[in-house]
């Protein structure tokens, strides 16, 4: 579990498709009825399947995976 | 708070857009095209579970080069360890074959050759792969819905609905809006996936739900000290590796595959994670791969991002940015083990209906439970390619099973227990002080995923788990959400405190090794006493457990020195 991958979206260029809202199976990603786009709404839980990206045909949606602060928990402490 | 109710009616009800439900609901419709079926998903069907995520791969078996007893003898002595339904497994190869057919036909694309003959690898003596692209869920959506099926997806189940041990429904609310449903049914089927704990990114919408709604409606669970497994992954990016364990070295440079390897095992044992284990106790880490040194390491990647083995346009891109952006960060070979859980404890009998009438379980949630692998945790269960097919094997039985119930007349939903089904669900909601379900989370993960606690267990450290975990739960009943989406977390926060508790208690009883369960206090197997089952039950709010023995006399393969 890491709560600091980011998410970046260009607005401009997404099409409101929704399939970024549909494809994430962790429920990061709301839908805005109002204005067709995704709201990144929960990133803190965003686990980089990366799945919303590969989705998108316009190219608008880059997950940036935080690889340091993701753990393993194991007792060693570089595995921590 | 949203006070809104939807009250439902259905025939059969699906609990689960993974593939398992899927394969269920569309089996249901073949059977019966009469028969209404309802899949209630908390994500999305279709996107939901793990096999559009997963390898892309289903095994496969040449009846023409193989018996399928000889597979199920294989599988007995070297996975299963005695503890497998031999009669289960034997009828879950005979339908192999079949069940690829079915996929087929139900739109999922696999990869042929030239003359219209599936592309098959063969991985080892007995068994074969075949690809299978990732919008494997998304096709078969499509053929449910063409079928009739009705599908409501991002509303979560909390609870099931029984009355006299039989179930009647169930209850869950919508993580838009909060609605509360209320879902009648003659007959209902489980399909939300094993306890992966969500420490490990692909595994992480795995997380229990499913499992504790039906312990606490009364359902007998089987097998729980098998929730335990681990893969090893790169340190840096922690991405999952397959059969790296075949080359293994120490800090002192030292090939220590060959402590735990004598032979070319089907895929990772737990015996490799132990031996890492050791090494780092014993100060020889970190320990690395060369995965150049073996045939079956040193070109991995190929399968995945590239089509010269198997056509899977869909999965391709998928998979070709997740390796761009690790190798961005895998500057070495670094490995350690990442906790994958893969609790699958409801039990259910042949026809996959658990302990309460009616209510089928299916898939990753009864894979354990089933008894149908043995000592293994859920799929792969070191079988590579077993675990899609294991979904659609119990979908397809429960499917036909359930249809039959759509028939008869189901009992009463008891207005009071939908009541306290609310009350409890939306009680997080309510507090103002309290833990978060992140907390939570993340202290429980610190007991379970540590390997010398779930892998390669001595009583000491159990125990010491269970004293720690007794802490983590007295904070479930003041954990507190401010919506829908954190109330969801909470839920999956006390499922993976009852997955955890299940697991310890269990593995303390199982005083052997067995397969996957490692004890370094009784490494040997011991088939004088435990060719049993441990089960696991709610009995007036105590977790209780009992034994089952193994019919290990009726069954064909059998170990040689039992009895």
């Amino acid at each position: 579990m890491n709560m600091n991958n980011v998410i970046e979206f260009d607005k401009d260029k997404c099409v409101g498709c929704k399939l970024c809202y549909k494809s994430c199976f962790v429920d990061v990603i709301r839908w805005d009825e109002e204005t067709k786009k995704p709201v990144f709404k929960y990133v803190e839980d965003c686990v980089h399947c990366n799945y919303c990206e590969v989705v998108c045909a316009k190219g608008c949606i880059k997950v940036v995976p935080d690889f340091k602060g993701e753990r393993l928990h194991q007792t060693f402490d570089k595995y921590k | 708070m949203n006070n809104k109710q939807q009250v439902l009616s259905t025939d059969v009800l699906v609990i689960g857009g993974g593939i398992a439900g899927l394969a269920a609901a569309v089996t249901i419709k073949e059977t019966d095209s009469n028969t209404d079926v309802l899949i209630v998903e908390k994500q999305t069907t279709g996107y939901s579970g793990k096999a559009n995520r997963g390898g892309g791969v289903l095994q496969y078996f040449d009846f023409n080069r193989v018996d399928p007893m000889e597979f199920v003898g294989y599988h007995a002595n070297a996975v299963g360890c005695f503890l497998g339904d031999q009669e289960q497994m034997l009828r879950y190869v005979k339908m192999n074959n079949q069940m690829i057919d079915k996929l087929i036909e139900w739109g999922v694309k696999v990869p042929f050759n030239e003359d219209g003959t599936l592309k098959i690898i063969p991985t080892g003596p007995m068994t074969g792969m075949i690809g299978v692209d990732l919008d494997i869920t998304l096709q078969v959506r499509r053929t449910a819905e063409k079928k009739g099926v009705k599908i409501i997806d991002k509303v979560t189940v909390s609870d099931l609905l029984t009355n006299n041990n039989e179930i009647v429904g169930a209850t869950g609310y919508s993580l838009l809006d909060g609605t509360f449903y209320v879902i009648k049914a003659k007959s209902v089927i489980l399909a939300t996936g094993s306890q992966n704990y969500r420490v490990i990114n692909m595994w992480s919408n795995g997380r229990g739900d499913g499992i504790a709604a039906a312990y606490r409606a009364g359902v007998e669970m089987r097998n729980a000290e098998f929730g335990n497994f681990a893969q090893l992954f790169k340190v840096k990016s922690h991405h999952e590796l397959v059969f790296n364990e075949n080359v293994l070295y120490n800090a002192w440079d030292e090939n220590i595959t060959k402590n735990f390897r004598w032979f070319i095992e089907a895929d990772i044992n737990s015996t490799a994670i132990a031996e890492w284990y050791n090494q780092m106790a014993a100060g020889r880490g970190p320990i690395y791969m060369r995965p150049e040194e073996s045939p079956m390491t040193q070109d991995d990647e190929i399968l995945f991002t590239t089509d010269a083995i198997w056509s899977r346009p869909y999965g391709l891109k998928l998979w070709k940015t997740i390796y761009e952006k690790c190798h961005s960060v895998d500057t070495d070979n670094e490995v350690a083990p990442g906790f994958l859980g893969e609790q699958s404890p409801v039990k259910v009998n042949h026809d996959m209906e658990t302990t309460v009438g009616k209510l089928f379980a299916i898939g990753d949630v009864s894979y354990g439970g089933s008894t149908v692998a043995g000592a293994v945790p859920a799929p792969p269960g070191r079988n590579r390619g077993s675990g899609i097919l294991n979904a659609v094997f119990a979908g397809m039985i429960a499917g036909e099973k359930s249809a039959n119930y759509a028939k008869t007349e189901g009992s009463a939903v008891l207005e009071e227990q939908v009541k306290a089904c609310q009350e409890r669900a939306f009680a997080p909601l309510n507090r103002k002080a309290g833990f978060t379900a992140k907390e939570v989370i993340q202290e429980l993960q610190a007991i379970i995923a540590p390997v010398e606690n779930s892998i390669y267990m001595t009583e000491q450290r159990l125990k010491i788990a269970l004293r720690k975990l007794d802490k983590v739960k007295a904070k479930v009943s003041e954990l507190k959400a401010e919506d829908y989406h954190y109330l969801l977390s909470c839920h999956e926060a006390e499922a993976m405190v009852l997955s955890a508790e299940m697991f310890f208690k269990a593995a303390l009883l199982r005083k052997e090794s067995r397969g996957w369960f490692l004890r370094e206090d009784y490494p040997a197997t011991d088939n004088e006493n435990w060719l049993k089952w441990i089960t696991v039950k709610d009995v007036n709010g105590e977790m209780t457990f009992g034994t089952e023995n193994v019919p290990i006399e009726k069954y064909p393969i059998k170990p040689r020195r039992a009895k």
